[in-house]
């Protein structure tokens, strides 16, 4: 079971590399995130706490890294890009944010090394975490280069839903138990929902027609999600989606380790993509006067 | 409806005087209501109101965790409120939420509410029946108890609406005009300087016009009037051609960590700052002074840009790069905030800032009249500090036996110098209208438990709203947890009943009430509606549109008089009490979400901390996590040292909202509140608290707590994880857009 699915998905990426794209899925979903917008400001991730049932662990466990942000803004002081000066006295241009969210990559590190083959990909282009396969054996989280899998290291429904607050728990989706790892699953329920509904009204699903919890509630609108599928069919296809566009406007593309674009001064990039996890999220670069 | 109202009473009691009555029309699009489609999806499977199995059904209200009045979206299934998210239809937050905003599911499902009535007995607080507890009111409030309005007082946070309609209505029962709304984070010395320079105290601000924003302090994407619809704006602001953004302050607000520019000053300089931009202005870039006062010219042009450095600690430079920009690119906006108001000289040092709106023509353009709002009765009571210190001085004189205190929260949010808890032991019957057991509820006489606002019904009317004016409403997300809690609003009908208040005592509950307020509701709200057919619509879409007067402003100058630099004496630091968006002034300390989310810029959670600059630890001989004392001269406190170069090396900043002594599980014993050793100096024009004229000792104390913060790493160590552009790059890819 294990290894089948891990030749399928290795299969399936390199087919998508080799011919330029990912024919036999259903979505790709996948995001840009506007550097020059987001304004560090966490309404993304407390919302996110809102949707998915993330646990609230209290300061001691935070502290030993055990906390469970799906979504998190880091926080940087220096500025590579634009010539760190060691000596100077002030952050003259503010600071650095980032959300930073299970990137969905197409080549996800985290899933060769399943024993069980609880994390896979799915025919959407998600990176899924079966709960109930799980056996806790960590070596995802100890592969993302991102550090965005966690882990329940307690069963935390008595201490972080104290009566009344498991009220307000979605439903829609579990609340997981000691043993088991999680991450941010692009609100695969919302995107279930969405497809539910679209097939039972006979149509493809609409761009724009749902969005996740993050995205959402953005106050400056910063994080674009959907369907990228449309990216590798040339000229964008009809009905290229949103996303898709800004991929293609940054030069942006998938199934590559290095993006190789005509205008090299485009903000798109994606992090860490040198190490060859194809992420489904492309940030656009941060933009300071100088 | 009694019919011992005449007309022009009537359509006061519901809240409609005022010239809104006579309005134009508006236009109002039809949609189906969830009313409506209630009776549409109604079957035998709904038992009750709110539960379809299965089905999750949006139904919008108002969020109230801050003043700024964001409409919501709650998710409601099976009978509970499980997530809200913005209701786009809302001119204010056009469908998003702040992360407070998102978190209101956990104010009302917290679970450390108060659940019923409760009364002071032998010097504990014991479970009354609410039949008890109106009887014990009534004994000591109501008519024949004795008590005239002059011993009687109000003490709320923000209100507006219809729950102002009610709240004044019984002060007029009482025959009392003594009504002291309090928020810790407000702009009262910046509306003041509006009022007197434009002629309105809350102009609309257009920052998506805007080409150059300059912040003195005005946290305006976290803490300041409106901040969801304000960052909805800035992401206009800095899409093509992009704003550049300035942010003036002594400590990094989340503002402040967007800036282009960002320039630390030594707090109450911020005036004299301005000034030195006027005057490059006025020689550098020929920008005529004219329309200013001839002392305040003569004022602008005596100042020596160096000597303006030295003082405020801004390089020559950057005070020059400031002129550059806001003369190149028009228009502009300035504008100022907390931490330009808070001294003694916060009215004059908000009206120097002012000025340069008035030198750069951005008046009228950036800066638009937002007219006035047609329904005074509704629009919003607000505050500030001032409210703490005529209260305290009020008590200290024995002016009150009675007083009420919903919303807000003194006894956590004044200086220990105001003596505010002793001082209420003299009041003789102190009543909470309370949803928590803080601190000032603790101390009180008789606890009324409220409903959460996700069960309540309401009306609101923010006190700044960047566009189209609107009602807000509010109403229940689902059946109220806890039997024993009532509405504000019913609690408020029964005590007008109390009085036999003509008009308002016939209603059976606030429901009843708003439900023939808004039939009473002027006809152009209601267009063409049925009063049915506009109440459902007025719950479904959430917002009431409503036409303003056309406004004007007219620019007033008088004579300013900037404070330069005070001296250190034995306190050598500047202590900023620091607002943040998330803690906000302490009322969100009780959400779990909220202490664990990481503060925008150190990243700590569940504790306070003290921001500091690393030639100050190096001087203290601290790092980061270690512990320091911080001694003013009305007490200490003690926190973990954030070392960072997003703070002027005279300044330690300590976050508000932690330090709690009570409020819960979540609250209680966590961290430290600054506002508790604050000089108790007032802004000299307004009498607003000056919370940034407090000075310091700083020392190194013995480590305790270790410091929790999110992420092991300050720097990207070359990595590219977050990377930046030049704007000039910026402008050549995507400029032309
Ligand atoms: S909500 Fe939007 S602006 Fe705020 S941190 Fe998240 S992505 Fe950035
Ligand atoms: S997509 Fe959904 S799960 Fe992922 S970070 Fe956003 S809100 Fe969380
Ligand atoms: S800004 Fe205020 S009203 Fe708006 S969502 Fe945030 S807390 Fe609620």
């Amino acid at each position: 079971m294990s290894l089948k699915n891990v030749f399928t998905d290795w299969s399936r990426y390199r087919k998508g590399i080799e011919e330029g794209g990912f024919h036999d899925y259903e979505h790709m979903w996948g995001m840009a995130v506007d550097l020059n917008k987001c304004i560090g400001c966490n309404a993304c991730a407390v919302a996110c706490y809102a949707e998915n049932n993330l646990a609230v662990v209290g300061e001691e466990k935070f502290y030993k890294g055990q906390a469970m942000h799906w979504m998190r803004i880091e926080r940087y002081w220096d500025e590579p890009d634009l010539g760190e000066d060691r000596v100077k006295e002030f952050n003259h241009h503010g600071a650095n944010f980032i959300p930073m969210m299970c990137q969905n990559c197409n080549a996800a590190t985290c899933e060769p090394v399943c024993p069980v083959a609880a994390t896979y990909h799915t025919p959407d282009g998600l990176n899924a975490q079966v709960y109930n396969r799980c056996i806790g054996s960590r070596y995802c989280s100890n592969n993302c280069p991102y550090r965005l899998r966690f882990f329940n290291f307690y069963s935390y429904y008595e201490s972080s839903w104290p009566e009344p607050l498991h009220m307000q728990l979605n439903p829609d989706l579990t609340v997981r138990d000691k043993g088991v790892m999680e991450k941010c699953t692009f609100c695969v329920q919302r995107i279930r929902a969405a497809k539910d509904k679209a097939r039972r009204e006979d149509r493809k699903v609409r761009d724009g027609e749902f969005l996740p919890a993050c995205a959402q509630t953005c106050p400056t609108g910063a994080i674009t999600f959907g369907d990228l599928l449309t990216l590798h069919t040339p000229g964008g296809g009809v009905g290229e989606t949103k996303v898709a566009q800004m991929w293609r406007d940054h030069q942006v593309e998938l199934g590559k380790t290095r993006q190789t674009k005509q205008n090299p001064e485009l903000r798109g990039y994606r992090v860490f993509e040198g190490l060859n996890t194809d992420p489904c999220v492309m940030y656009l670069e941060r933009v300071r006067e100088v | 409806m009694s019919n011992k109202v005449n007309r022009r009473d009537f359509l006061k009691i519901m809240g409609w005087s005022g010239v809104g009555a006579t309005l134009a029309g508006c236009d109002l699009p039809t949609t189906v209501t969830l009313e409506e489609g209630k009776e549409e999806v109604v079957s035998y499977l709904m038992p009750e109101e709110f539960v379809i199995p299965g089905i999750g059904v949006w139904y919008a209200s108002t969020c109230l965790q801050c003043p700024a009045g964001c409409g919501v979206h709650g998710r409601v299934r099976e009978g509970r409120v499980l997530k809200l998210e913005g209701n786009p239809e809302s001119p204010i937050n056009r469908g998003r939420l702040c992360q407070m905003g998102q978190s209101g599911v956990q104010a009302h499902y917290n679970p450390d509410r108060i659940t019923q009535p409760m009364l002071r007995k032998n010097g504990g607080l014991t479970p009354v029946s609410w039949h008890d507890a109106l009887e014990v009111l009534a004994q000591r409030t109501g008519p024949g108890s004795g008590l005239t309005g002059e011993r009687f007082a109000w003490f709320t946070d923000t209100i507006s609406g219809h729950q102002a309609v009610l709240l004044d209505a019984h002060l007029k029962a009482m025959g009392s005009d003594n009504h002291y709304v309090h928020e810790v984070i407000n702009n009262s010395v910046t509306r003041a300087v509006n009022r007197d320079m434009l002629g309105e105290e809350q102009p609309r601000l257009r920052f998506d016009k805007a080409r150059v924003v300059l912040s003195f302090g005005a946290d305006f994407l976290g803490t300041w009037q409106s901040p969801v619809h304000n960052a909805t704006e800035y992401a206009k602001f800095r899409s093509p051609p992009r704003g550049v953004l300035v942010q003036v302050e002594p400590n990094m607000s989340l503002t402040g960590a967007n800036a282009d520019l960002w320039v630390p000053v030594r707090p109450g300089t911020e005036g004299l700052l301005a000034l030195a931009i006027a005057k490059v202005l006025a020689t550098k870039h020929r920008k005529p002074l004219d329309k200013l006062p001839a002392a305040v010219q003569e004022l602008i042009l005596g100042y020596d840009v160096n000597e303006v450095a030295r003082i405020t600690g801004a390089s020559g430079d950057h005070i020059i790069k400031i002129a550059g920009w806001l003369s190149e690119r028009s228009p502009s906006l300035v504008i100022a905030g907390a931490t330009a108001e808070g001294h003694e000289q916060g009215y004059q040092i908000v009206a120097a800032i002012m000025l340069l709106n008035i030198i750069l023509g951005n008046v009228g353009e950036t800066i638009e009249p937002a007219g006035e709002f047609p329904f005074p009765q509704l629009t919003a009571r607000t505050g500030g500090t001032r409210s703490l210190v005529d209260f305290a001085k009020a008590l200290e004189e024995k002016r009150y036996d009675v007083v009420f205190f919903r919303g807000a929260n003194p006894v956590y949010t004044a200086p220990k110098a105001l003596g505010l808890a002793q001082k209420l032991e003299g009041v003789g019957f102190k009543v909470a209208f309370s949803m928590f057991q803080d601190e000032t509820t603790a101390l009180a006489d008789l606890v009324l438990p409220m409903r959460s606002p996700a069960e309540d019904w309401g009306t609101h009317v923010p006190a700044y709203q960047g566009e189209d004016r609107v009602i807000s409403v509010q109403q229940p997300l689902m059946e109220p947890l806890y039997t024993e809690t009532r509405g504000f609003g019913d609690v408020m009908l029964s005590l007008l009943k109390m009085h036999k208040v003509a008009g308002y005592s016939d209603y059976e509950d606030y429901y009843a009430y708003l439900r023939d307020a808004f039939a009473a509701m002027p006809a152009v709200l209601k267009e063409n509606h049925s009063d049915d057919s506009f109440w459902a619509r007025a719950l479904q879409k959430g917002v009431i549109p409503v036409p303003t007067t056309q406004g004007s402003l007219t620019v007033k100058t008088a004579a300013v008089e900037v404070p330069g630099d005070s001296g250190r004496g034995e306190y050598p630091y500047f202590l900023v009490p620091a607002a943040r968006l998330g803690m906000w002034d302490g009322r969100h300390a009780n959400i779990p979400w909220l202490q664990e989310a990481p503060d925008q810029i150190t990243k700590v959670v569940w504790n306070s901390w003290a921001e500091m600059h690393p030639s100050t630890a190096r001087k203290l001989g601290v790092k980061t996590g270690d512990a320091v004392r911080i001694a003013s001269s009305q007490g200490t406190i003690e926190a973990n040292v954030y070392v960072y170069k997003g703070i002027h090396p005279d300044v330690i900043a300590v976050p508000m909202g932690r330090g709690h002594e009570a409020y819960g599980r979540y609250a209680q014993g966590r961290g430290v509140n600054p506002l508790k050793i604050l000089d108790p100096v007032t802004e000299r024009k307004t009498g607003e608290l000056a919370l940034m004229a407090t000075r310091v000792q700083v020392s190194r104390a013995s480590n305790e707590k270790v410091m929790v913060k999110l992420g092991g790493s300050e720097s990207q160590l070359g990595r590219k994880i977050v990377a930046t552009v030049t704007a000039d790059v910026f402008e050549r890819t995507e400029g032309g857009a």
